[in-house]
């Protein structure tokens, strides 16, 4: 993949170098920060509506606590500090399951045990950060937290088009029965779909998604990439096709702005930060058009 | 298609520390419809979700017939995620098809939905949100999805309790249809006259078997007096 990342770069600097494309494109972690955008966005996008309905917002936000870890841990073991990926997968999938399988035997309700894994993992976090932050560079930490499309190399691009790959592969033939194991379990079971299966890959998916997006989005932010395109979206949307693409559109969209956005102007934001705040932007505009323009009032529910 | 005669054997369920059921021996004949009857609490929906391998039981449950078995659930009213932007129809494509609903219906899922949505009589609202839906349509809803694919044993948990009268009309003829062309129908039912009216063979349940056998001779006036006053009351 390499060999097609440099490609990509020399061909895409040539023409901006000859005026063809805008000045910005001149620099490589641009072009590469947009390539994960182009990625980042509908992958997010199309996750984010399942989030939605399985109404789990909560676990991304914990996963993303939970890389943090994993990132600390990798420090400890020694794995190259600006991309601890198998400390960090391996630790939020085991993070992942365990959730579930505690979710799956307690009558405690969802959002409690979240919040309770969700504090436990970043007390586990606060508390392995401080001890390796002898060893690294502190801004690296803020890297992971809050993302930095400075730092995003052909290794990240790889891990994002892998776990891209994997998604396509496992969800998308699942979507349906996901769904509807979403929105009445013991229905889906009738139909011999097996819920906790199901629930699993599910999890174990949004995990690697989470994990791969840290770099450019930061793992406190994830989560909100995940949930307010999906929000936004709802808010003119009248069936699942138009739900799930706007929500594709509006993910893309806030990735793009909030790269060029803050270097177009510089204002000095963390990519993460401004990809959020424009979904965010997204969100406002979409809620006023629901409220204020005849036509989408009737879509409201 | 001849749906499955059933046999229940000293079916128990414990759940926590509460005896569900207990000891439970009944059959079921292949065509049949058959209701469960009895009070609230009494284990009609336990035994119905045992039979459909959803609780892990004690005994045995033996389905007879042909092994391509197609079973259609109606669940009583459930609350389903009303703020998500699903419509009529985005619901029957996802239970017809394995491509991803969003992306669109298959043709041969499409005449499915278009029969099941038309035998319901909710056709003209297939764009509806389902968070819209009133319960009595959410009701039809849940019921047209049992329809695909073309069951063989359709279980029915109190259906009818938010229709007005032309829907559970409606309900009563499709039920009727689908037993005439061999559907074995097991339907927990606390209108007792209309058992009385459609029920070949009854159950009445109360953590035990308190009786079973045909309506006729087990839906009998002591019988009503009995266990039945105790359903009358709570309905009252």
């Amino acid at each position: 993949m390499s060999t097609f990342y440099t490609w990509m770069r020399e061909t895409i600097i040539a023409l901006s170098e000859a005026g063809t494309l805008p000045s910005i494109l001149y620099y490589e972690f641009v072009i590469n920060a947009l390539f994960c955008a182009i990625i980042i966005g509908p992958l997010l996008g199309c996750v984010g509506t399942m989030i939605v309905a399985k109404r789990m917002a909560f676990f991304s936000q914990a996963v993303g606590n939970a890389a943090l870890t994993g990132v600390a841990i990798g420090v400890l073991i020694g794995e190259s500090y600006t991309a601890p990926y198998v400390s960090m997968f391996s630790f939020c999938i085991v993070f992942g399951i365990v959730l579930n399988y505690t979710k799956s035997r307690t009558r405690m309700s969802s959002d409690a045990l979240i919040g309770v894994f969700l504090s436990i993992s970043l007390a586990i976090g606060a508390s392995l950060v401080l001890f390796v932050s002898a060893r690294v560079n502190t801004h690296i930490l803020e890297s992971v937290m809050f993302g930095s499309i400075l730092t995003v190399n052909d290794l990240d691009m790889n891990v994002l088009l892998v776990v891209t790959v994997i998604t396509v592969i496992v969800g998308l033939p699942l979507y349906n029965r996901m769904l509807l194991a979403s929105l009445n379990a013991s229905l889906a079971q009738v139909r011999g779909i097996q819920v906790q299966a199901i629930e699993y890959v599910f999890i174990a998916l949004v995990t690697i998604i989470t994990v791969a997006c840290v770099k450019i989005i930061g793992a406190v932010l994830v989560e909100a990439l995940l949930l307010i395109p999906a929000a936004a979206a709802r808010n003119l949307s009248r069936g699942l096709g138009s739900f799930v693409y706007n929500t594709m559109i509006i993910a893309t969209l806030s990735c793009f702005g909030g790269i060029l956005i803050p270097m177009q102007w510089d204002i000095p934001v963390p990519s993460g930060g401004a990809i959020v705040l424009v979904a965010a932007a997204f969100f406002l505009v979409t809620t006023l058009v629901r409220n204020l323009v005849p036509g989408f009032k009737e879509a409201k529910i | 298609m001849q749906g499955p005669a059933i046999h229940v054997e000293n079916l128990g369920l414990v759940l926590g520390s509460s005896q569900i059921l207990s000891n439970l021996n009944f059959s079921i004949a292949a065509g049949a419809l058959h209701c469960f009857v009895g009070p609230n609490g009494g284990g009609k929906t336990s035994t119905a979700r045992c039979l459909l391998g959803q609780m892990p039981h004690t005994g045995t449950i033996r389905f007879e017939g042909s092994p391509e078995r197609t079973i259609g659930y109606v669940p009583q009213l459930i609350e389903m995620e009303r703020t998500l932007p699903l419509t009529i129809d985005n619901f029957m494509t996802l239970i017809s098809q394995d491509k991803p609903a969003f992306m669109s219906t298959k043709k041969a899922a499409k005449v499915l939905i278009d029969a099941a949505l038309a035998q319901v009589d909710l056709t003209a609202k297939r764009k509806y949100m389902i968070g819209s839906l009133s319960g009595g349509e959410r009701q039809r809803l849940l019921f047209a999805q049992a329809l695909i694919p073309a069951p063989s044993l359709l279980v029915l948990d109190e259906p009818m309790t938010s229709l007005d009268e032309s829907g559970a009309r409606l309900f009563e003829a499709l039920i009727k249809d689908l037993n005439a062309k061999g559907t074995t129908v097991l339907w927990i039912n606390h209108d007792l006259d209309q058992v009385q009216r459609l029920a070949h063979s009854i159950t009445v349940i109360d953590k035990v078997v308190i009786a079973h056998g045909p309506t006729n001779t087990t839906l009998t006036p002591a019988m009503q007096r009995g266990v039945f006053t105790k359903i009358k009351n709570e309905a009252a």
